[in-house]
């Protein structure tokens, strides 16, 4: 689905604190299947999410998805793609402070023109999906750590993306909230999502429903299971 | 040296100033796009190319939209001065302060439809997601760089060389039939072809515009056929303006000026004139620039929708003018053709 040809990425490039967070990355991503990025930090696996999941360019090489060239596109063509394509789960979740739950989830559906109805009925699909129907209306401010994961993957799917990216998504959750997280993941699992996420956490990285994991350092792929 | 600090020549001296920087700036560029673009490699350089272009893009369209726009200012500003010069009447007047004066004006003109030009074919461009334009539309920025610099040094030395103290010559002289200039022998044509010439050409290019816009903007030979009768529609507009339809805004059998239309006293007809011609014009030439990349598969459906919209706006325009130039005859106490 993904393909990452010689992939490298330099922060401060020129600069005399120039910093290569990936070193040649090739690698493929299958569709259907669950891969987790395993490494310590500073390994590049959140820079190679960015890069992968168009919020971030490569400065060498080349990422395709099914096919088509995404790493040189315009900005333009760069956010359709990231609005349709993919789903965003964010390590401290980012959702707007201010807005309801279910404001937050409808938010990434507005550029899309889709009729409002049809948003909120998708909207509070996936709420009741995620047992969370009966926070719709409070603030994101309010809701418990599991639950503001639980809207930031509801937001992550209103659009319905064929790719969900997420970055370190258990590392602000406890034991048991992770346990429920692994429950969610392999439920999108199932229904045939590709998903890519971060992770060093066992809890996740360990589990049977992570079907591929890449162990990552200083920049480099270093060994797959 | 006090008449340059006007309002109107800052600005366009500034606009010119930039439109040049911006053009030296994106050189280098440009060359190193024509020479070293190769959108099959993921190297750096490479990559680097392809995020700047889309700066550069952008910054170029800036600077062209504003000589667009700099022409319009260029014939007000040059129509409000003629009052500070003995014997100008009008714009032309200002211009004839120096030898600079009309040269500068037909270099904003050409610049400004070259502009459009170029700003039609980068629009295809940035449509598709293959950057399919980028190396030909780099040559031709610098092909057409000599021409802005051009146009920005004859424009420098026409706003240097304004005295204040120099007796210039009133529009009489250049519309007059017995002057030899290519104006006078336009406005030399009589009333009657004249008027077949004008609405002939306008027709012709509102119905070439109509068949491309039917054909869904698909068909090759009616593009470049609607850019000729564009070109030619804005020849033979200005052949009428001269010929006749200026003596009719002005009420007088021999006042042929095509800038005296602009003044106050004349309630400023002649933008309601020029505006609608040049955009259409423009459009029109649009068209036949962009249709030679109509074969490239990443622009097989963004090039006919474009030059569709382009065709729309060409026919309005011409329609637009042929309409106001009625108007103006119509409302007109002047009996030029006796039935």
């Amino acid at each position: 689905m993904i393909e990452l040809h010689a992939i490298r990425k330099a922060f401060n490039q020129g600069r005399h604190n120039e910093y290569w967070a990936l070193d040649g990355i090739d690698l493929s991503i299958e569709a259907n299947k669950v891969t987790a990025l395993r490494g310590p930090s500073g390994s590049g696996k959140t820079t190679l999410l960015t890069i992968v999941g168009c919020l971030a360019r490569p400065t060498e090489g080349r990422v395709r998805l099914q096919g088509e060239d995404i790493s040189g596109l315009p900005e333009r063509f760069l956010t359709e793609i990231r609005r349709k394509r993919f789903g965003f789960i964010f390590q401290q979740f980012n959702l707007i402070k201010g807005l309801s739950a279910l404001d937050n989830i409808i938010l990434p559906a507005y550029p899309t023109g889709r009729p409002r109805r049809q948003v909120l009925d998708r909207a509070e699909e996936l709420l009741a999906g995620l047992k969370l129907g009966h926070r719709r209306h409070a603030k994101v401010e309010w809701l418990s750590g599991g639950e503001q994961q639980r809207v930031a993957i509801c937001r992550a799917l209103i659009n319905d993306p064929e790719l969900l990216i997420a970055d370190e998504p258990t590392a602000n959750l406890d034991t048991h909230l992770a346990g429920e997280f692994m429950g969610i993941l392999e439920s999108l699992a199932d229904q045939g999502r590709t998903i890519l996420l971060t992770s060093h956490d066992p809890l996740v990285v360990e589990s049977d429903v992570v079907q591929r994991v890449i162990d990552m350092r200083d920049g480099r792929l270093i060994h797959e299971r | 040296m006090g008449v340059i600090f006007q309002p109107a020549i800052i600005a366009l001296l500034l606009a010119s100033a930039l439109c040049v920087l911006a053009l030296a700036a994106s050189a280098p560029f440009a060359l190193e796009v024509i020479r070293r673009w190769d959108i099959t490699s993921g190297s750096e350089r490479q990559l680097q190319l392809e995020r700047r272009t889309y700066l550069f893009s952008t910054l170029l369209t800036f600077v062209l939209a504003l000589q667009l726009a700099a022409v319009l200012l260029f014939v007000f500003n040059a129509e409000k001065m003629s009052g500070m010069f003995v014997g100008a009447m009008c714009a032309v007047g200002t211009l004839n302060v120096n030898a600079f004066g009309f040269p500068a004006l037909n270099a904003k003109i050409a610049v400004f439809f070259l502009a459009a030009m170029w700003l039609a074919i980068n629009h295809v461009d940035s449509r598709a997601r293959d950057y399919p334009l980028v190396r030909i539309k780099y040559a031709l920025l610098l092909a057409l760089a000599p021409l802005l610099a051009a146009s920005a040094w004859t424009e420098l030395q026409y706003f240097l060389g304004l005295k204040a103290d120099v007796i210039t010559s009133c529009c009489g002289s250049l519309f007059s039939a017995g002057s030899p200039t290519l104006a006078a022998e336009a406005s030399a044509l009589p009333p009657l072809p004249a008027m077949w010439l004008f609405y002939g050409s306008l027709g012709a290019a509102i119905a070439l515009a109509a068949w491309h816009g039917h054909g869904r903007g698909r068909n090759g030979r009616s593009a470049y056929a609607l850019a000729a009768a564009s070109a030619l529609g804005f020849g033979a507009t200005i052949a009428g303006i001269l010929s006749f339809v200026s003596l009719y805004v002005y009420e007088h059998p021999n006042h042929h000026c095509p800038f005296c239309i602009l003044k106050p006293e004349y309630g400023y007809q002649g933008y309601w004139l020029y505006v609608p011609l040049f955009g259409a014009t423009a459009a029109g030439l649009a068209v036949g620039a962009i249709q030679p990349f109509a074969r490239i598969e990443s622009l097989r459906e963004i090039v006919p929708g474009f030059s569709r919209h382009l065709a729309a706006i060409a026919a309005n325009g011409f329609a637009l003018t042929a309409a106001i130039a009625t108007a103006m005859i119509w409302q007109s106490r002047l009996i030029l053709i006796e039935h």
